[in-house]
């Protein structure tokens, strides 16, 4: 499969998927052009946020009726897509082996390119470039989250080992830390855990050596140049620096979905010990 | 209705079709280790597709109050009721009081058991799957297995009452799942396969490996002739079900329901999903082989089982 606009390479994976390889002169610039396949492949989806059942309640019907109206329409609003899943700069497409097969997908996501590139255009003022090359989607169209921190909070401290390999003294580690707005580059390994970068430089620090088998839920961490927030108590090897209150998985009647989403921007705010409590009696 | 759990076996989990469309927020996609048994299960027991089933390792006891239709799949599968040997792959009418008990004859395989009625477990993103890593799904929504003196509760199945249910089904044993290991199991060459040097690809497919102790619902770890690629760092992707990732040791690691939804090692490409059922139900000190497949013959391996499957469900209707 020939690649095309910002995809650097299409590659099967399985019996019922593509992978998308996205291209850019930096992670960042790879990274935005992967959202924007995101967000545009979202918007081609009657519901646009998760995938949800849907696709699985249409298999059933479809299995019922015997017939094939689901690949007859199906198309169109990419309802044959089962699961995207976006990484630092690489996308997952599995798609429903009834609806469609890889031809098909590949001709959706070339219809797809070009759709990106005229409504670029369009907004641009008739500025010729394309926005699978420039992309930055996240920027103008999703707004700045902030997450309260409680830093050296007893039970997630590294402080002072963060101290030791960064040569910075605890207050500069949380002024850095909460200087700088981070973009969710992806989300994953476990439900709601969001890598989030770029760490200012002075800042980077290396993992533990040996993992911690147990991460306290609300953990913020950090490792090399990224960021993350542990949703729940788990194994980890990142240098921890705080607690937050916020629950990273929202758990809505039986929804449950991440509070960060990639593409997200994200800023993290110093809260006192008392805060941090009186938002768990909230 | 009611079932309480009596003995709950080696592992029990309440398990459904999955967590679809989610592993972009980082749920896994969890659901059967084995769709094909778990498919049959609901459907002997008069149940939608998508109804939560008890996928267990190990014997199972478990108690009925009310009178109700089950029914249980897997690989060598027996059941009783009230001790006495009742068919597999088979509706099977129980009475209130009477006690299941269910399992596999080989020691590590899964088996089903589907009841016929609404199961009232609390979903979460979808799904009511127990995830033990997450600590989501199950009966109390934090991952826990099925233990001694657990409750489900079980609303009417209407299909049975409208219906009265006057035909019980039966899957004749030449249509059940088959799960000889002599057959090779396809791998669609994929992801990072270009990474790895022909004399590796080759190494591959023409060795035996075994399924190690180290398999879990996340993946199955295989023992055979080491293979690797000239990747020594990537950065993090999806992984597929059916992934066979390739970490520096070089022994291979296929990726199972509850993987992780990233992951950074390079990857050979998938074990066709129509084959991996039967990888699903193989055991330590077992051994199993490869053969590569183009990704369109396993597209059509894929439709021809699901209408194989829609001919026989519908000549049992």
């Amino acid at each position: 499969m020939q690649p095309f606009g910002s995809i650097r390479e299409l590659v099967n994976v399985g019996a019922d998927a593509i992978m998308l390889y996205f291209k850019g002169e930096s992670l960042d610039e790879a990274n935005d052009a992967c959202q924007t396949w995101l967000k545009a492949i979202d918007a081609k989806r009657a519901v646009t946020c998760p995938i949800s059942s849907e696709a699985a309640t249409a298999s059933v019907i479809n299995s019922h009726s015997g017939t094939n109206a689901l690949a007859i329409k199906s198309t169109d609003n990419w309802s044959w897509l089962v699961e995207c899943v976006v990484s630092y700069d690489s996308m997952l497409l599995v798609f429903n082996v009834e609806a469609i097969d890889s031809h098909g997908v590949y001709l959706a996501l070339s219809q797809l390119a070009n759709d990106i590139h005229y409504e670029q255009v369009d907004s641009d003022g008739g500025k010729n470039k394309s926005a699978l090359e420039l992309g930055s989607p996240s920027e103008h169209s999703s707004k700045c989250k902030v997450i309260p921190v409680w830093y050296g909070a007893p039970n997630a401290n590294d402080l002072r080992e963060v101290s030791e390999k960064t040569s910075l003294s605890v207050d500069d580690i949380i002024a850095l830390h909460t200087s700088v707005e981070y973009k969710v580059y992806a989300v994953g390994f476990a439900p709601g855990f969001a890598y989030m970068g770029d760490v200012p430089e002075a800042l980077q620090c290396a993992r533990l050596s040996t993992p911690r088998k147990r991460v306290p839920k609300g953990a913020v961490a950090l490792a090399d140049r990224q960021t993350a927030v542990y949703p729940s108590e788990s194994p980890g090897g990142w240098n921890l620096l705080g607690l937050t209150p916020l629950e990273m998985v929202l758990h809505g009647s039986d929804a449950g979905s991440s509070l960060l989403k990639a593409g997200d921007r994200v800023k993290f705010k110093a809260i006192s010990e008392e805060e941090f409590k009186r938002f768990h009696e909230n | 209705m009611k079932i309480e759990i009596k003995n709950k076996g080696l592992l029990s989990l309440v398990v459904d079709g999955g967590r679809q469309g989610r592993q972009r927020e980082g749920f896994c996609q969890s659901g059967p280790m084995d769709t094909e048994a778990y498919s049959w299960a609901n459907f002997l027991a008069f149940n939608l597709d998508n109804t939560p089933c008890i996928e267990a390792i190990g014997e199972v006891t478990l108690d009925v109050d009310s009178p109700c239709v089950i029914a249980v799949t897997g690989r060598n599968v027996t059941l009783t009721v009230n001790g006495i040997e009742q068919p597999t792959y088979a509706s099977v009418r129980v009475n209130a009081c009477d006690e299941i008990k269910f399992g596999s004859q080989t020691l590590g395989s899964k088996s089903y058991l589907a009841i016929g009625g609404g199961w009232n477990v609390p979903l979460v993103a979808g799904s009511a799957c127990t995830v033990m890593r997450e600590k989501l799904g199950g009966l109390t929504n934090d991952g826990r297995p099925l233990t001694f003196g657990d409750h489900i509760e079980i609303s009417a199945n209407n299909v049975v009452n409208v219906k009265g249910v006057t035909r019980e089904r039966v899957l004749p044993k030449a249509f059940q799942p088959d799960y000889q290991r002599d057959k090779p199991i396809s791998v669609i060459p994929g992801y990072q396969f270009e990474a790895f040097s022909r004399a590796a690809q080759q190494l591959f497919v023409s060795s035996r490996y075994t399924v190690s102790s180290s398999i879990d619902r996340m993946g199955y770890r295989l023992e055979g002739p080491g293979v690797s690629s000239t990747i020594t760092a990537m950065r993090s992707e999806a992984i597929h079900t059916g992934a066979i990732q390739i970490p520096p040791d070089g022994q291979p690691i296929v990726m199972m329901r509850d993987r992780q939804t990233l992951g950074g090692y390079p990857k050979l490409g998938c074990v066709s999903p129509v084959d991996l059922n039967r990888l699903a139900q193989a055991v330590p000190g077992e051994h199993i082989h490869f053969t590569f497949q183009d990704h369109e013959a396993a597209r059509a391996d894929m439709l021809l089982s699901i209408n194989r499957l829609r001919t026989l469900q519908g000549n049992l209707l």
